[in-house]
Order: structure tokens, then sequence, then C-alpha cells
């Protein structure tokens, strides 16, 4: 099985700013997430795959062919979905797909057959004559992504394809990428910041952080990678020097991270270790108001590699 | 009131800090201000006049000489000037042509036994003949003035130098074409203006809306080549402009505005004309639009570059009465171009060849903008 994307030490420097560094990647026939904050990278990364920007050194190839040799050949066998809405919402959504479609050079017959067969797939089929304008946030997002598949790409690469939709509507719109993923046997390459939406969709993660890939796995993986198991999420009245540093220094904690006045830490045995912190907690004139013990989430996976939760 | 105060001075420094709509708010008005100006307010100066001499002769040199010293001043006698100035032609046919071309205003014929017959008799009345372009109403109307003019100076010359003498030199007008109201002077230059505001609104815009809403990113991924997604975009434009050109020419024939005296090879040049502009302003305002930095940085500055080129294009008042700065802005305003090539077809029948001058500038400026749009575009892609 060819791979769908390989990298070869993939930069990308903006004057002095190394916003790519040095990334080699293989991604397979899968769902494939990228994690990671704002500025990390991971748009440029796939503005470099998608051939919009060139790479400053290094090289891929998406789809079998070069993106710095022959652009052209990877432009006709990838789908690109923008966190933006482009859908012209003056025009219907026939002619949304059709004229698309056209970009792509698909021929009439078969342009229109496909349309037709993918506007019933997300349940469109009745609304085709309509503009855009007035359709729901969730039809338009799935209107767009199904508009990157008329041309029949290899790979489709999404940006936040979920962001400002309802649970009800995100949920519809997973369910269509996997399938496009298991009945069109189409790679996704999806960037995103949203963990449920990795997790529940993705089979590998890489997480991306100052232009390098920190980590890669499945979303299992990556949480095992984080030795131990257990988050303690602690809150306390104040925390007083002495009650962190012995913390710190307690055999059974593996990493502490304070933020005000909550102390998230990562334990090897949850059950075990909730009555010892709040003991150390105690000897060290700490009150503790509430203590809860939990699994360890992508989110903390992500704090672990990056220092920083997603949402900064 | 404090929050009152707070809400003006968010306003207030907003404004400031967006030189764009400033410009706009002051640079706007004052223009129109200046343009209009000095354009409605300006003498004709230097029209070109033929003189088709046919009679040699004392009088009739002195006619010329009359003719020559007529002046016409600004602002009640300031900047004084010639409104017309004389060129001598051989015979009344090549003026004729001439004036067909536009390259004059006016032809003076002086009919042969002129100076013969104000030689001969005491008592007789003469004739000079003046052909006027009636289709550059404010043109004609100052000359006529001015000859008009001359002919009772003459006669009173006349008849100071030999007070026994009682002839009478009349001044006859003819015009050229059939009577040209002032709104079809004005009609060619709304037409061009309605492809200018086409391409403010449906090129400009349309084109930093797509920039701003990531379509234009959108075709970098998609195999659309360079030259496909420039051409595609540059005629939709022309197809935008060519339609508000043609609504608002069928718009004006219908309430008389426009009265052509053209048959089909003035139309098909008529189409060619609006067809050349529409390409060039919207190459010019796709240039413009794709380097710009927002849309209002856009639409604030499209507005004081279409009042400049609209009455500096002569559309609503004749260059030759333009001050000599508003005729250098005027010499290279496609615009003018188009309005001049406009008139020639409308009113004048004229084929190819007196409009060919018109076509070479627009041709020129055409290929240029082009030549600037696809740059602009290359580096925005």
């Amino acid at each position: 099985m060819d791979l769908a994307v390989q990298t070869f030490a993939l930069t990308k420097r903006f004057k002095d700013f190394v916003a790519v560094d040095r990334i080699d990647l293989e991604i397979k026939s899968e769902v494939f997430g990228m994690l990671g904050p704002n500025g990390a990278g991971k748009t440029t990364l796939v503005r470099m795959l998608t051939t919009v920007l060139q790479p400053t050194e290094g090289t891929a190839t998406v789809a079998g062919a070069d993106i710095r040799r022959e652009p052209g050949k990877v432009r006709e066998r990838i789908g690109v979905v923008a966190q933006a809405m482009t859908l012209d919402v003056e025009l219907t959504a026939w002619e949304n797909l059709d004229i698309y479609g056209k970009y792509y050079g698909v021929p009439r017959t078969l342009r229109h057959e496909r349309i037709k067969e993918l506007l019933r797939w997300v349940g469109l089929a009745e609304r085709a004559r309509d503009p855009v304008g007035g359709f729901s946030g969730g039809m338009k997002r799935r209107l767009e992504i199904v508009r990157s598949l008329v041309h029949q790409p290899q790979i489709l690469f999404l940006d936040e394809p979920t962001t400002g939709l309802d649970p009800q509507a995100r949920a519809a719109v997973w369910d269509h990428l996997v399938a496009i993923h298991k009945d069109q046997g189409i790679t996704l390459v999806i960037t995103t910041h949203y963990m449920d939406e990795a997790e529940g969709l993705c089979d590998r993660l890489a997480i991306v952080d100052h232009g390098k890939i920190v980590a890669l796995g499945t979303p299992s993986e990556l949480k095992r990678k984080v030795s131990g198991g257990d988050i303690v999420e602690a809150e306390l009245s104040t925390i007083p020097e002495a009650a962190l540093n012995a913390l710190e220094k307690a055999d059974f904690v593996l990493e502490v991270k304070k933020r005000d006045n909550s102390l998230t830490i990562l334990v090897k045995n949850g059950a075990e270790a909730v009555p010892r912190i709040v003991q150390l907690v105690d000897a060290n004139r700490g009150k503790i108001k509430a203590i809860t013990l939990r699994e360890l989430t992508l989110d903390d996976v992500f704090l672990h590699f990056t220092g920083r939760s997603l949402g900064e | 009131m404090k929050a009152a105060l707070a809400v003006w001075e968010r306003d207030v420094r907003k404004f400031a800090r967006q030189p764009a709509v400033m410009m706009a708010a002051i640079i706007g008005p004052f223009l129109s201000l200046i343009l209009l100006g000095y354009a409605f307010g300006g003498a004709i100066t230097y029209a070109p006049v033929a003189v088709v001499r046919e009679s040699n002769g004392p009088f009739s040199s002195q006619f010329i000489d009359i003719m020559r010293i007529q002046l016409s001043c600004e602002y009640g006698g300031v900047n004084c000037k010639n409104s017309y100035q004389l060129t001598d032609v051989s015979d009344l046919d090549s003026a004729r042509a001439m004036l067909r071309k536009g390259l004059v205003k006016a032809i003076v014929y002086i009919p042969l036994g002129f100076d013969q017959a104000l030689t001969n008799h005491a008592n007789t009345k003469v004739t000079i003949n003046v052909y006027l372009d009636n289709t550059d109403p404010i043109s004609a109307a100052a000359i006529t003035g001015e000859i008009t003019q001359a002919g009772q100076q003459l006669s009173a010359q006349i008849q100071i130098n030999s007070p026994t003498t009682n002839s009478i030199v009349n001044v006859i007008l003819a015009d050229f074409y059939r009577n040209v109201f002032y709104i079809e002077f004005m009609a060619p230059g709304s037409l061009v203006q309605s492809i200018m505001f086409a391409s403010i609104i449906g090129g400009g815009i349309s084109i930093l809306e797509d920039k701003e809403r990531g379509i234009i990113e959108g075709y970098l991924v998609s195999p659309l080549k360079q030259y496909e997604i420039i051409i595609g975009v540059l005629f939709a434009g022309v197809t935008k402009a060519m339609f508000s050109a043609g609504t608002l020419f069928v718009l004006s024939l219908m309430i008389g505005a426009i009265r052509p005296n053209a048959g089909i090879v003035g139309y098909v040049l008529m189409f060619l004309t609006l067809f050349l502009t529409s390409l060039g302003i919207i190459s010019m305002m796709t240039a413009y639009a794709v380097r710009a930095t927002s849309r209002n940085a856009y639409t604030f500055t499209a507005f004081p570059i279409n009042i400049t080129l609209y009455f500096t294009s002569g559309a609503v008042y004749p260059t030759n009465g333009f001050p000599t700065w508003m005729q250098q802005i005027a010499a290279v305003n496609p615009e003018a171009y188009a309005v001049d090539a406009l008139r020639l077809l409308m009113y004048k029948g004229a084929g190819l060849t007196p409009v060919l001058g018109d076509f070479a500038f627009l041709t020129g400026f055409t290929v240029i903008m082009i030549g600037l749009a696809t740059v602009a575009f290359k580096r925005a892609l």
C-alpha cells in the first residue's frame, strides 16, 4: 500500500521564524489528525502539502506526486475543505458543486451523476435547487465537504471541519467523514484543536508544537505514552509553596501543574494517591476545597507534550 | 454623559485611524469642487477653427485679424485668451472632412467675391458662412458669439473708414449636424461612468470579497491555471460592465438622451469602444483591488478616482474649457478617449478612421492594465 503522504525533512521558514522544522511524517490510508495550538505550525504544514506554500527545504509526496515538482498533479488528486465557509451563498447547492467540478475538468455526464449521488448521500438532494444562503450551518458544512469530493480525490484535507456547529450537526459531519474514509477509501487529514474530534474521529494523531511533531500515534497509544495513568485535580483555598514542593518531590507523583488555586497532578495510581495528597497538603498548612480523580484524556496528553492546554 | 463621551471617543478615534475613510471624506468633495468648478467655469480656449478663404483682399484680411484678437476671459476679465485657434485650409471639402473627424470645431468660410463686393459697391451685403460642430454645443456657442462679434466689428470699421458706405457683413451660422442637446452631449460620458461603477462594484469589490473569504486561496489548491483564473475574472467583469453600459444605452435611446446618427458600422464601433473601455477599466480596478489592503481602503479611494476620471474626461464640459493641468489629466485619461470616440460615432456618423487615434490609446491602455492586473494577481495567488 502506497503512502498517502510522505514528507522528507519538510521545512518552512519565514525570515527568522521557523514555522515547520524538518518534519518527517508518513500518513497511510487512514483518518489522520493534526493537533496543535495556534501558531504551532500545523496550518503551514498543511499549506505546503496542498501546494499553496513552497517549502524552504525538504519536500513531500502527496498522493504519489511531489509537491515541488508536480504541484499540478497533487492538486488534481486532493480535495481541500477550508475552515471558513467558501460556498457561494447566492448560488444553489447544485450550482456550487457543478462549478467546482468544472474547475477540475470533470466531464459533464460523470459530474452530474456524481453530484446527484453526493447530494443524496448527505441528505441534500431535495434542496439541490435552493440557494445555499438559506441552509443551516450543518447543511452548509456537509455541502462543502461533498463539494470537495466531486472530482474524486485520493486525499481530503480538512481544517477544523466542525468549528461552530451544534453537537447534533457535528455528529452528522463526523459520520459522513468516517464514511468517506471507510466506503470510498479516501485518506483524511484533519487539523483540529477539538479533543473530542481528534479522539472520536482519527485513527492516528500527531501533536505539533513549535514546528515539530512532538508526539505521534493512535489516541490510546498517546495516552499510554504519558506514563502513569490517572489525573487528580485539587482545588485549594491557597497553595503554600511548601505544599507544592512536597507534592513535586513525592514519589507517587509524576507531574504537577498549577493554575491559580487549582492543581492538576499526574499520578501512577489514582486511588492510592488521593489520601496521600490530602495528607501532604494538610501537613503543609494547605486547605483542600475539592479533590477529584479522573482518567487521562487527550487534553492531558497535549498538556504533557506541549506544556500548554489546547484552549490557550 | 461620560458614557456618551466614550461612545463619541470610540467613533472619533476609529475615524482618525482610518486614513482611507478620512481621505474620502475630504478628498471626494474637494475633487468634485475643483474639477467641476474649473470644468464649468473655464472659458473655451483655442478650439481649433478652420478658415477657408476663397477671397483675397483687404477686407477678408481685416476680418481674420479681428477674429484673432477676439478674446474670451474668465471670471469677468481675467486670464483672457483666444477661444479658438485658426488654421488655414485650402478648400471647403477638406475643411468639412476635418470637421467630420473632429479635428476642428468650426469652419469659417469666406466665399469668392467677398472682397470684390465690398470694394466695388458702397452699399452691399456680404456674407461669411460659419459651419459649426454643434455636437459640442458648448464650444459651438463660444465660437458663435465671437465670430458674430467679429462680423459686427468689421461692418463698423468699414463704415468708420469710409462714412459714405453702408455695407454690412453678415455672419451666417449653420449647424453642421442636426441639433444635439446637452443631454446627448453628456450621454457618452454616462455610459463610460456606468462602466466605471460596474468595475468598482462588480469587479473590484467581488474580488476583495473572494480574497477575504479565502476563495482565491481555494483556487490555488485546485488545478486551475493562473491565466485561467485571470481571464475568467477579467471577462466576468467585462460582462458586468457591458451589461450596465448596454442597459444604460437602451434606456437613453428610449428617453431620447441618445439619438445616434450611425449605421451598422457605427454601432459595431460603439460596441468595440465600450468593450475596450470595459476591459481596460476592469483590469485597472482589478489590479487595484487585488493589491488593496481592505475593502474600505479600496472603496473609499475608488470614489475619488472615479470623480477625477469622469470630470476630466470632457463628459460634462468640453476639454477646451479646462485649465492646462486638467487638460494634461485628460490627455492620459482613458475615459476622455472613450467619450471622444463615442461622440464621433454617435453624432457625427464617423467610421473607423476618425476614431483610430482613440482606439489606439484605449488599446494601449487596456494592454498595460491587463499586464498590471496579471502581475497583481500573480502576487496575490
